[in-house]
Parts: C-alpha cells; sequence; structure tokens
C-alpha cells in the first residue's frame, strides 16, 4: 500500500462527493437570495421609472385631448424647467418627424418600450428608458426616464455578487477538503491499521480517541472484534497443540502395540492395540464434541429442559457406580426446575459432573448432588483441588498430577465447560473441606 | 437377510459386506445416492445402511426420496459427523437409527439385528417371556419360576428392552440410549454395574442363566432350553 495515494484519488472519496454536494446546495442557496434581492431593489428601480412613464404619457396625452399639440408642448415645457435632477426626457414629433417640443431627438416613434443611450449635455451617454406613443393627428409622443441609478445599483449588486459567490464558493471548498481530508485520513488510518492485522500483525488495534463519535464507536468495535479473533486464533492453536501434545501419548503406545503384535501376533496382542485405537478415537470425538458445542450452533435448537428430572436420572445411573466404590450418592432435588437448553448436553454434563466426584470422591464416602431454583451443586469428600489449579481444570487435557495414573482424558470439564458457558451458566469450583463442591449457577 | 449398503468409500464399504455376509446376509452395495436409490427402489431389502455424506445425492435425500416413495425398509445412517443435532436430522429425515463412525462393526450387526426384527405391525404384547422369567407389561410385575423378583423402574425398563429383543445382542450404547436416553459415552461403566445389578435379581438363585454377556460386543437374554 503506497504512503500517499494520488491526488485524483482523493475525487473517488466518500468526503470529496459529500463536500461537491454541499457546496452546490450551498450555491444554490447563495444564488436564491441574490435573486430576491435584485428583484427588491434594482428590479424596483426600474419598474419605478416604467410608472413614472405611463403616468407622465397619460397626464400629456390627456392635456392634448384637451388643448391639441399646443398643450402637449407646454406641457412638457414646464415639466422639463420642473426637472432640476433631468431625470425625465420628452418628445414631441410633428408627423414630418420634426420635433415640436422635448429634449429628445432622433428616437424611434414606433409604439412601444425601447431603452437608449441619451447623450447628456456634458457629454456623457445616460441610459434611458422610454415608451413612444403615436399620436391620432400624426406625429408621435416619447417619454422617458434616467435609469443611470438603476443600473448603477445592479451593477453593484452584479460586484457584490460576484464576491460573495466566490467566497462561498471558496470557503465551502476549502472546508469540505479540510473535512474531507480528516475523515480520509482516519479512514485511511483504519485501513493500513486493518491491513496490518490482515499481514499477521494480530495484535495491531485501532487508535480510538476519547471523544466518542461514529468513527470512534467504529473502531472500538473493530476492536472488539479483532480481540475476539485473536482468542478465537489463540483457543484454535491451544487445541491444535494439545492435541499434538497430548495424542502423542497414545499414538506412541499404539505403535507399541502394533510393533508387539507384528512380533507375536496373539489375540491379546491385538485386542491390546484395538483398545488402544479405540481410546484415540474417543479422545477424538471428545475434543469434536467440545469443539461443536463451543461453535454454539446448538442454540437454535434449545427448548425447555425439566433440569430435575434429568439430574434424577443421571442420579439413577450412577447410583450403582457409587455403590460399587462404597460411596453413597445422596440426593436432593427441588422438582420442576427447568432452564432452557440441550437435554442431551445438559445431562452429559451433569453426568461428567456426578463421574468425577464419583472418580475422585473418597472411598465409603458420600457424593451429594443438589439442585435447587437457580443451580446444581455436586460435591465429594475426596482430596479436592489446590485453589491455583481450580482455574486450569477445565482446560483440555488438563490433569492433576495426581490424576495422571489414573484412566481419564482430562477432557471431562473441559466439555462440562464448554456446555456450561453455551447456557450461560456459571460455573465454579469450591473448597467443600473436605473435598470439591463443583457449583453451577444460571439467572432466573 | 438382504441388506442394501450405500457407502462411498471403498474400504469401510468392503469391509462392512465381508463382516455382514459372514454373518450370513446377502449385500447389495451402492457408492453415491443415485445407484443407492435405485437399487432401494427395486424394493426387497430388509435393512438398509447408508452413509450421510454421498456423492451426487446425499444420505438424506436419497432416504427421503425413498421414504417418499413409499418404502418403508428399516434405515440406518452412518455417519462422521456426531453432532446432537445431525442425529435429529437423520431421525427427521426418515431413518430408524444412526451410528457415528468410526463404529465397531458387532455395534452395527445388533443394530441392523434389531430393526430387522421389529415387526412392521406390532401387535401389542402385555406379556413377555424367556424361558421361565415372565414380565407382565401392565400389572409392571417380573415373575421367574413363580417367584416375584421386585425390581426398580429402571431396572424393569432395562429388562423389558432386553427381553423385547430375546435372542438379539444388545450393545452398551443401544442400552445407553434406549433406557437411559444417554447419547455418549460415559466413562465409568454404568451400563456393566446396572446389568450385573439386574443378573444378581433375575439370575442368580435360579438354575439357568438368561442374561449372557457376549464379548466384544454387549448383552443378550434368551433361553438354551
Amino acid at each position: 500500500m503506497p504512503e500517499t495515494a494520488p491526488s485524483w484519488a482523493f475525487a473517488r472519496t466518500t468526503a470529496f462527493r459529500v463536500t461537491l454536494l454541499h457546496l452546490l446546495l450551498t450555491l444554490t442557496g447563495t444564488a436564491l437570495v441574490g435573486g430576491v434581492a435584485w428583484w427588491v431593489t434594482a428590479g424596483f428601480a426600474v419598474r419605478q421609472a416604467a410608472d413614472e412613464i405611463e403616468r407622465g404619457m397619460g397626464v400629456l396625452l390627456q392635456s392634448g385631448a384637451l388643448s391639441g399639440a399646443r398643450g402637449v408642448a407646454l406641457s412638457i415645457e414646464a415639466r422639463l424647467a420642473a426637472d432640476r435632477s433631468g431625470q425625465e426626457f420628452y418628445l414631441l414629433a410633428a408627423p414630418d418627424g420634426q420635433r415640436l417640443a422635448g429634449n429628445l431627438s432622433g428616437v424611434s416613434s414606433e409604439r412601444g418600450w425601447r431603452e437608449g443611450t441619451i447623450r447628456q449635455p456634458d457629454g456623457a451617454g445616460a441610459p434611458v428608458l422610454m415608451y413612444a406613443q403615436p399620436l391620432p393627428g400624426g406625429g408621435a409622443l416619447v417619454v422617458g426616464r434616467d435609469l443611470t441609478a438603476a443600473r448603477a445599483l445592479e451593477q453593484r449588486l452584479l460586484t457584490s455578487a460576484g464576491w460573495v459567490g466566490g467566497a462561498v464558493l471558496l470557503l465551502g471548498l476549502g472546508g469540505g477538503l479540510l473535512i474531507g481530508r480528516s475523515i480520509a485520513r482516519r479512514a485511511a488510518a483504519m485501513e493500513a491499521a486493518l491491513a496490518a492485522v490482515q499481514g499477521g500483525d494480530l495484535d495491531r488495534r485501532l487508535a480510538v480517541r476519547t471523544g466518542g463519535d461514529e468513527f470512534d464507536r467504529l473502531a472500538a468495535r473493530i476492536n472488539a472484534t479483532l480481540d475476539r479473533l485473536q482468542a478465537l486464533m489463540a483457543a484454535l492453536r491451544e487445541v491444535t497443540d494439545d492435541i499434538a501434545h497430548d495424542l502423542r501419548t497414545p499414538l506412541t503406545r499404539l505403535r507399541q502395540r502394533l510393533e508387539d503384535a507384528a512380533r507375536a501376533p496373539t489375540t491379546a496382542a491385538i485386542e491390546a492395540a484395538q483398545a488402544e485405537a479405540d481410546r484415540l478415537l474417543e479422545i477424538f470425538a471428545a475434543l469434536l464434541r467440545i469443539a461443536q458445542v463451543e461453535s454454539g450452533t446448538q442454540r437454535a435448537g434449545f427448548a425447555t429442559v425439566d433440569v430435575s428430572a434429568i439430574a434424577e436420572s443421571v442420579a439413577e445411573v450412577y447410583a450403582p457406580a457409587a455403590e460399587e466404590r462404597g460411596q453413597t450418592l445422596v440426593t436432593d432435588i427441588a422438582p420442576g426446575v427447568t432452564v432452557t437448553g440441550d437435554p442431551a448436553l445438559l445431562t452429559q454434563m451433569l453426568a461428567n459432573l456426578v463421574e468425577n466426584a464419583i472418580r475422585h470422591g473418597r472411598e465409603n464416602g458420600h457424593v451429594r448432588l443438589c439442585v435447587v431454583a437457580d443451580g446444581i451443586t455436586v460435591t465429594d469428600d475426596g482430596p479436592g483441588i489446590p485453589e491455583d489449579e481450580r482455574g486450569k481444570v477445565f482446560g483440555r487435557f488438563h490433569r492433576l498430577d495426581a490424576a495422571r495414573s489414573t484412566p481419564g482424558s482430562g477432557l471431562g470439564l473441559a466439555l462440562v465447560r464448554a456446555v456450561a458457558d453455551l447456557h450461560g451458566i456459571e460455573i465454579a469450583l469450591e473448597d467443600a473441606t473436605p473435598g470439591l463442591r463443583a457449583r453451577l449457577r444460571w439467572s432466573r | 437377510m438382504r441388506i442394501l449398503l450405500v457407502e462411498d468409500d471403498a474400504d469401510t464399504s468392503a469391509y462392512v459386506a465381508r463382516g455382514l455376509e459372514e454373518a450370513g446376509h446377502l449385500v447389495d452395495r451402492a457408492a453415491d445416492g443415485q445407484d443407492g436409490l435405485f437399487l432401494a427402489t427395486g424394493g426387497g431389502h430388509d435393512v438398509m445402511v447408508v452413509d450421510r455424506m454421498l456423492p451426487k445425492l446425499d444420505g438424506l435425500s436419497m432416504v427421503r426420496a425413498v421414504r417418499a416413495a413409499g418404502i418403508a425398509t428399516p434405515v440406518i445412517f452412518l455417519t462422521a459427523r456426531t453432532g446432537v443435532g445431525d442425529r435429529v436430522d437423520g431421525l427427521e429425515a426418515g431413518g430408524d437409527d444412526y451410528l457415528a463412525k468410526p463404529f465397531a462393526f458387532a455395534e452395527l450387526l445388533a443394530r441392523i439385528n434389531a430393526l430387522a426384527r421389529r415387526p412392521p405391525l406390532q401387535q401389542e404384547v402385555t406379556v413377555l417371556r424367556v424361558g421361565d422369567l415372565e414380565m407382565d407389561l401392565i400389572r409392571r410385575s417380573v415373575i421367574r419360576a413363580g417367584k416375584r423378583i421386585e425390581l426398580q423402574p429402571r431396572e424393569f425398563r432395562l429388562l423389558e428392552y432386553l427381553m423385547r429383543r430375546e435372542g438379539q445382542v444388545v450393545t452398551r450404547t443401544m442400552l445407553l440410549e434406549g433406557v437411559w436416553d444417554f447419547h455418549f459415552d460415559p466413562k465409568t461403566s454404568v451400563v456393566e454395574t446396572h446389568v450385573s445389578r439386574l443378573r444378581g435379581k433375575v439370575d442368580k438363585g435360579f438354575g439357568q442363566e438368561l442374561l449372557h454377556t457376549v464379548r466384544g460386543a454387549g448383552y443378550v437374554i434368551r433361553s438354551d432350553a
């Protein structure tokens, strides 16, 4: 991945597109405001001039109707004399085009509105709005008004609009660029971190600022996902290591048995090899089951399970096994206790715990199985487990040194833990002085 | 018996077929689901042994098609998958039993025998008899040679399971599933303990032994007389 992206790449980012859209909207808004301002100022001045022209024309035509061309000429002279500012323009033309009165010359007498530039006495040209009206007896009347002020206003408005537009464009582009760059930079940082993770650096995490905006929330979520992935990977590696380590021993034994059988193929030697293979298959089955339970797919088939009935059944199954070791299996099972879960797995979980208690309990001692509304305890009176070992016994293949010589795969409690986790059941090992108490607890 | 074996792994197929033939059965073999379906619809089999993962047509679909064609021959699924849900899927598709690979051949044979002897239209039996042992299913009582034997409810179920399969080998896992509804293998020898207690009540003090252990396979109840 290149450190700096080519400059055109920015044009394809979301930030750039958002900036552009925002700018377009801002410009449209500004243009709208400018249009309204134009209409109420410059537009108003021109409309006012037109009104005055129409009024003047009306008055002159009236005086023409009363006293003929002579009256109109007199009125024009009077008006021009009164107009100090030189804003008004008139022309009374004879049928042959000759000027009879007024200060205009050389304009068309065809009916209608027009605009022209009239040379002032001082030599400057002035924009003038005019209206021409042919007269009934021939000839024409033209009335005009100076538009210099209106045009100057328009000019100023246009100039201001240019400045405002430019400023908006600049601010919008600049601001958008800044915001966009900041967004793009954070996105690029996230991308770089994720690329590093993809590349194998599983410890790499995204930076999370204290602000807690959407980027930080996203980054925190991605970090949590990475944590989970890393934990899963670690668990997987642990399993692989466990398998490699703990299956080597039985495999070696199997090989030795097969060598024995090859040397002296007796039924006993072959059966011994068979038993060793069965043990290996058993371990595999247990490992697969744990993995399957840990994957959590069984949750889909959860139903309400009568734990009391399961406990009764397990107690009944194991009572004779306990008696063989001279133990008494004592039960105290509250009726009708239920949880949501998988009956087969819950049965196996409980069976494993009871089995452990029988196996590790004192000979001629007691094993207690209690079921209450929010949990189960299985208690034995054996040597117990030292406190610092209690967390470890739930790991795969973990066996206490004292138990190494007894049969067992070290997977029983790992399965118990996996099933408990699947059901959201808390599991703890406690000192039963003497002995061990396994306590399962669920929230009601 | 004529048995249809649908299994794509040539070694497993040959091994199972040889075992079944040695046990006196006739075996038809198919290596994929399509051939299996073809042979199955030909009819005339007493039991079908079907692997779940098959080329062309998987085992579940094949058995569904067989059932849809109205063929009620008992089916045992073989599978390398041991999930709890997988077993239910298999039974729902029309399978009658389910056996996880790897399995002991004795286990498969015992289950095939158990399925094949299941009468299609079972008349409601109220009394089971093996030799001089008599079980009354309605009064829940067991009498041997005129003497009443007191059994715990679970012992009663265990004996009933065995007596219903008189003369057939019943394996440890069949008992765990059928009597205790345990779908896993306990480390402790719970089955052995229960059987030996039952034997103590049913056989001890009577002349002839009815409850026999079959080495490497399981248990069988039969009267030699």
